[in-house]
C-alpha cells in the first residue's frame, strides 16, 4: 500500500513555527499525515494542539514554515493562500465548543456545510433546494439526530450538538477532518459516541482524521498513530500502542499526572468496545 | 488562641472615601452653581406668579374635542411618518452598522463610517426637518427624511455595538466550511444579533412617534402642525385635546411594541 503509488499525503507540515507574545506556541513542527489515517494529537493544556489545528485550517498565519493539505498550499512563510476558501470547503473542522449558530435550526447549521458549493445569490437569500435539504437530513440521520432537524441548535445537548457538527462535515464531503478537543466538553457516553462516529467516517468514507485529545486512553483506543506535543514541539510520533505510562511520564515529566491519571488507574486497552454503535453511519 | 483567625483584625468600618470622591462631589456642586445663572433659574417666580399659573392651567379644561376627527387624522399621519422614517433607517443602519463594527470591518472602513454616523446622530431631527423642508417643501415627506437620517445614525451605532458583543466561535464555525465574508455575516453574525436589533428598532420606532409629533412645529407634517396652530392661537382647550390624543397614542404604541418585542425575541 505504501509503495504501490506515491499518493500525496493528506497533510504535510514543514518547519512550522509560531510565537505568541507570551510563549512559543509552535516550534519547528514537521508532520506528515497520509490519506486515510486517523491520528491522535495529544498533549497537556497549552502544548499547542489547538494552535496547530487552527494553522492547518488556515485560521491563523504562522511566523514561518509551510502547510499543504490535499497537495495544495494552505499557508507558506506566514501568508495564507488566497484560495483558502476552496480548501476549507474540503476540510471539516470540529470544535470543542461545537461552534454551531444557536438560534438557527439544526438543519440550517448542517446546510452551512454546503455554502461553498451553493451559488452565492442563493446562499445570501438562504434558499436551499429540496435535494440539498435532503442531503442535510440524511447526514443528520447518519449521526442519529434527524428528529431534531428543525429545532434551534441551542435546544440540543452537548453531545447532540457535536453530532450536528459532524453532520456538517458529512454534507461538506470533507476529505480531511480536523477535530479540536471534540470530546473535551462532553460526558463519557457522548464522548464515546462522537469518537465512534469519527472512526466510522475514517473507516467508511476514507476521511483523514486528525483529532486532538486530552485523554490518552481515547487516543489508544481509536487511533493507530499518536503525535504528542509538548511546549509546541513534536515529542512523540508513532504507534499509539507503543505509548506506555513510562514513556508518557518521560515525555511529559511533571505534567504526566494531569494527562494520564485516568489511564494509570484503568489501562485504556481494557475499556470494553461499544456495542450497538457501529451501524449508525452504515445506513 | 493566636492560631484562630480573628475577625477583630478586620475593621468593621468600610475604608474612608478617598480624596477623589470628595473632589468629584465638589466639582459637581461647583458646576451646578455655575450653571444657575446661565439657565436663568428663578424658582421663586413660580410661587410669585402662582395665581397666573392657576388661571392659565384652568383654561386647558375642559379639553375641546370638537375637531377630534382632524386631530386623529393628523395623529395617524404622524405614525405614518414615524413608520417610514424608521423603516428606511433600519434598511440603511444594517450595512452602516456592520461597517461600523470593529470586529467585522477594517479600521479604514469603520472609522470614517462611525464619524459619518456620529454626524447623523449629532444633529437633531428638528434641524434636519427644517433643512429638508427647504429641499422637498413643507409636509410629511420632509419629516420622514429627517427621521430617516437621524435614526440611521442612532441605529447604526446600536447595531454595531450588538455586533461587537457577539460570540466569535459560531462565526468561525461558518468560516471553517469555506464560506465567504457575506455568508459568515448572514449565517454567523445576524442570527446572534437579531433579537437585539429587533428590540432597538422597535424602541426607535416608539421614540420616532414622539419625535414626529413635534416635527410639525417646523412644518414637517403631522399632529405637530395642529399643535403649533392651537398653541399660537391661544386655544388652550383644544391644545389639551391634542395633547391627550398624543399621550394616548404614544402609550398605545409603546404597549403594542413591547408586546411585539416579547414575542419576537
Amino acid at each position: 500500500m505504501m509503495n504501490s503509488q506515491p499518493t500525496p499525503p493528506a497533510i504535510e507540515i514543514r518547519r512550522l513555527g509560531k510565537t505568541f507574545p507570551s510563549c512559543k506556541a509552535l516550534d519547528d513542527v514537521n508532520l506528515t499525515v497520509a490519506t486515510g489515517e486517523m491520528v491522535a494529537l495529544i498533549g497537556a493544556s497549552g502544548s499547542g494542539k489547538s494552535t496547530l489545528l487552527r494553522h492547518i485550517a488556515g485560521f491563523v498565519a504562522a511566523d514561518a514554515g509551510e502547510i499543504a493539505v490535499l497537495d495544495r498550499v494552505v499557508q507558506q512563510d506566514g501568508s495564507i493562500a488566497p484560495d483558502i476558501r476552496a480548501l476549507r470547503a474540503q476540510i471539516g473542522f470540529v470544535f470543542q465548543q461545537f461552534n454551531l449558530v444557536n438560534r438557527l435550526p439544526v438543519v440550517t447549521n448542517v446546510l452551512v456545510g454546503l455554502l461553498y458549493r451553493v451559488p452565492v445569490w442563493r446562499s445570501l437569500l438562504m434558499r436551499f433546494t429540496v435535494s440539498e435539504r435532503q442531503r442535510a437530513l440524511e447526514a443528520l440521520a447518519a449521526v442519529g439526530i434527524e428528529k431534531f432537524a428543525w429545532q434551534r441548535a441551542a435546544t440540543l445537548s452537548g453531545g447532540q450538538q457535536q453530532r450536528a457538527a459532524l453532520a456538517r462535515c458529512l454534507v461538506q464531503e470533507a476529505k480531511v477532518i480536523l477535530a479540536d478537543e471534540p470530546i473535551a466538553s462532553l460526558d463519557p457516553e457522548s464522548a464515546r459516541n462522537v469518537m465512534e462516529l469519527l472512526a466510522q467516517m475514517n473507516r467508511e468514507r476514507g476521511c483523514t482524521v486528525v483529532v486532538s485529545l486530552h485523554q490518552v486512553e481515547f487516543a489508544i483506543k481509536y487511533c493507530r498513530r499518536t503525535v504528542a506535543l509538548h511546549r509546541g514541539r513534536v515529542v512523540y510520533d508513532g504507534p499509539s500502542a507503543a505509548l506506555t505510562p513510562q514513556l508518557l511520564g518521560e515525555l511529559y515529566g511533571a505534567d504526566a499526572e494531569e494527562l494520564f491519571g485516568m489511564m494509570l488507574d484503568s489501562p485504556a486497552l481494557k475499556i470494553p468496545a461499544d456495542k450497538g454503535m457501529a451501524p449508525l453511519l452504515a445506513a | 488562641m493566636a492560631t484562630v483567625p480573628s475577625v477583630q483584625e478586620v475593621s468593621l468600618r468600610p475604608p474612608p472615601a478617598g480624596i477623589g470622591a470628595t473632589l468629584a462631589w465638589g466639582v459637581f456642586f461647583l458646576v451646578l452653581i455655575w450653571s444657575w445663572q446661565g439657565a436663568d433659574m428663578r424658582p421663586f417666580d413660580l410661587l410669585k406668579d402662582s395665581d397666573n399659573m392657576r388661571v392659565f392651567a384652568r383654561e386647558f379644561f375642559p379639553p375641546d374635542f370638537h375637531e377630534w376627527r382632524i386631530y386623529l387624522e393628523e395623529m395617524v399621519v404622524t405614525v405614518h411618518i414615524a413608520i417610514w422614517g424608521t423603516v428606511l433607517a433600519i434598511v440603511c443602519a444594517i450595512p452602516c452598522g456592520l461597517m461600523s463594527a470593529e470586529n467585522l470591518a477594517p479600521v479604514w472602513v469603520y472609522q470614517p463610517m462611525r464619524r459619518l454616523m456620529d454626524a447623523c446622530r449629532a444633529i437633531n431631527e428638528m434641524v434636519f426637518a427644517m433643512l429638508f423642508i427647504v429641499a422637498v417643501g413643507l409636509g410629511p415627506f420632509a419629516g420622514v427624511l429627517a427621521l430617516w437620517v437621524h435614526t440611521t445614525g442612532v441605529l447604526a451605532k446600536l447595531f454595531a455595538e450588538a455586533v461587537e458583543a457577539i460570540d466569535p466561535r459560531p462565526v468561525e464555525g461558518v468560516r471553517a466550511t469555506g464560506a465567504n465574508a457575506l455568508e459568515e455575516i448572514l449565517y454567523g453574525v445576524i442570527p446572534q444579533v437579531l433579537p437585539l436589533w429587533i428590540s432597538y428598532s422597535l424602541y426607535r420606532f416608539e421614540s420616532n412617534v414622539r419625535s414626529a409629533s413635534v416635527l410639525g412645529i417646523v412644518g414637517a407634517g403631522g399632529i405637530g402642525v395642529v399643535l403649533h396652530e392651537v398653541i399660537r392661537g391661544f386655544e388652550y382647550a383644544q391644545t389639551a385635546a391634542v395633547l391627550i390624543i398624543i399621550i394616548v397614542s404614544v402609550t398605545l404604541i409603546d404597549l403594542v411594541s413591547a408586546r411585539i418585542r416579547q414575542w419576537a425575541i
